[in-house]
C-alpha cells in the first residue's frame, strides 16, 4: 500500500458506506490525500458530497468501509478501540460549528479538559490551557462561563481546547457557521496563524468560499470522489493588490 | 468613476492645486484609478466653466519660483456635490461578462466542455479570493478605505464563485 513518507494524513483508497440494499449510500467512493505537516486544507463540496463523513472517517468517529487513514504514520485500522480513544484525545484537535464547550465549565475548565480526562496533572494542565487561551487572544476570559461569551469567543475558546494537547492534525467542520461575518474572519485568522505561526496542520470542511480561500490547498468533492483539487499560492499585500490595474 | 464628482469632493476639504488633487485621487480614493494632470486640469476647467470652482493665483509656490492655481470650491459647488451625494447612484447590473461569453459558446461549439470552462475559472476565481483573503487577514493595520475595497473584492468574487456553482448545477 501507497504510503507518504512524513506525511501528518495520509487517507488511502478511502470508500465508506451507510446501510444496504435500498438504503445503501456510498458516501465516500475512494478518496486518496495527503496532507503535509503544517499544511492548511480544505474540503469543499455541496451537502451530500461526503465531506462531513470524511472529516468523521479521518477523524475515527467512523471506521472506514475499505481503505485506511495515516495519522502521523499510524493506521487507523489497526488501532482497537481503546487506542483509537487515545488517538483521538491525544494526537487530533476537533472543532465544530456549534463549539461543543461544556456549559458549567469556565473558558479554562473547558481548555483543559482533554488533558485532565488524559490524566495530566491538574496544575500543569490549568498552565497549559492557560498558554492555549493565550494563543487565540483569550487569556483574560478565562474564568469566564460559555454562556458569558460571545459566539466568535466560544469558538476561539473551542479552538484553544483542540490544540492544547498539541494535536498532529486539527480538524475543522464549517467553524464560521454560526457566526457573523465579521466575528467569522477573525476565527479564520486565528486558524490561518495557527498554520503559519504554529505549524499546525489543519483540514477544514467548509461549504463558505470565503473561508476554504484561506487553505494552502483546496480539495473538491463531489459524489464521494475528489473532483478538482488546487494549490493556492501565496499571496501579495494589500497595497500591491490595491494599487493593480484592473482595467 | 466620476472624475468630475471626486475632485468636487476633495476640494471640499479645502483649496488645492492640481497636483495635489491628482495625488489625493490616486493615492485613496481611486485606488486604481490613473489620472494624468491633463485630465485634471481640463476638469478643473469645465467646473470653473460650470461655476463650480475658482481658482486664485498663488505667486511663486510651484518649487520653480513660478505662479500656481489654488482651486476652491464656489457655493454652486458645494450644491452639486451635495446633490449628487444625496441620490443614489445608478445600479448598474454589470452583465457584460466574458465568462459568460465562454460558457454559452462553449455549449455550441463541438468539442468544448462548458463544465470544463467553468472549472478553470472557478480555480482563477479561488486564487484570487486566497490573494483577497490572505491580504485581509494580514492588513490589521489597513486603512478602513483600503479594508472596505478588500471587502468589496473578497465578497464580490465570492458572488461570482456562487454563480459558477449555479452554472454547474444548471449545465449537469
Amino acid at each position: 500500500m501507497r504510503q507518504a513518507k512524513g506525511a501528518a494524513v495520509d487517507v488511502v483508497g478511502l470508500t465508506k458506506v451507510f446501510g444496504e440494499g435500498e438504503t445503501r449510500v456510498e458516501a465516500l467512493r475512494g478518496i486518496d490525500m495527503t496532507i503535509a505537516p503544517g499544511e492548511f486544507v480544505a474540503v469543499m463540496g455541496a451537502s451530500g458530497s461526503g465531506k462531513s463523513t470524511l472529516l468523521h472517517v479521518i477523524g475515527g468517529l467512523e471506521p472506514p468501509t475499505d481503505g485506511d487513514v495515516r495519522i502521523d504514520g499510524r493506521s487507523l485500522r489497526e488501532l482497537n478501540d481503546d487506542e483509537l480513544t487515545v488517538l483521538r484525545r491525544r494526537r487530533i484537535g476537533f472543532v465544530f460549528q456549534a463549539f461543543n464547550l461544556l456549559q458549567v465549565l469556565t473558558a479554562a475548565e473547558n481548555v483543559a479538559l482533554p488533558l485532565v480526562i488524559d490524566g495530566v496533572a491538574e496544575s500543569e494542565a490549568h498552565a497549559r490551557a492557560r498558554a492555549a487561551l493565550d494563543r487565540v487572544a483569550l487569556a483574560d476570559r478565562s474564568a469566564h462561563l460559555p454562556g458569558e461569551l460571545s459566539g466568535g469567543e466560544q469558538q476561539r475558546v473551542a479552538i484553544a481546547r483542540a490544540v492544547v494537547t498539541n494535536p498532529v492534525l486539527l480538524l475543522v467542520d464549517e467553524p464560521t457557521g454560526n457566526l457573523d461575518s465579521r466575528t467569522g474572519e477573525k476565527v479564520m485568522a486565528l486558524l490561518r496563524s495557527l498554520a503559519d505561526d504554529h505549524g499546525q496542520t489543519v483540514l477544514m470542511v467548509t461549504h463558505d468560499a470565503g473561508d476554504a480561500a484561506m487553505a494552502d490547498r483546496l480539495a473538491r468533492l463531489r459524489d464521494g470522489v475528489v473532483a478538482d483539487e488546487q494549490s493556492l499560492p501565496a499571496g501579495r499585500d494589500a497595497h500591491e493588490l490595491l494599487g493593480e490595474d484592473l482595467s | 468613476m466620476s472624475v468630475r464628482q471626486a475632485l468636487l469632493g476633495l476640494l471640499a476639504g479645502g483649496a488645492r492645486h492640481g497636483y495635489e488633487l491628482r495625488a489625493a485621487y490616486e493615492g485613496r480614493l481611486v485606488p486604481q484609478g490613473r489620472l494624468n494632470i491633463g485630465q485634471v486640469y481640463t476638469t478643473l476647467e469645465r467646473l470653473e466653466r460650470d461655476g463650480l470652482v475658482q481658482h486664485e493665483r498663488v505667486v511663486g509656490t510651484d518649487g520653480h519660483g513660478r505662479d500656481r492655481k489654488v482651486y476652491a470650491l464656489t457655493p454652486e459647488g458645494h450644491a452639486e456635490l451635495h446633490t449628487w451625494l444625496a441620490e443614489p447612484s445608478p445600479v448598474r447590473l454589470d452583465l457584460r461578462n466574458e465568462v459568460f461569453l465562454k460558457i454559452v459558446l462553449a455549449r455550441r461549439i463541438e468539442g468544448v466542455d462548458a463544465r470544463g470552462v467553468v472549472d478553470r475559472e472557478r480555480r482563477a476565481a479561488f486564487e484570487r479570493l486566497h490573494e483577497v483573503t490572505q491580504a485581509r487577514a494580514r492588513a490589521e493595520d489597513a486603512s478602513l478605505e483600503d479594508d472596505l475595497l478588500l471587502d468589496l473584492a473578497a465578497l464580490r468574487l465570492q458572488a461570482f464563485l456562487k454563480w459558477l456553482d449555479h452554472c454547474e448545477e444548471k449545465l449537469s
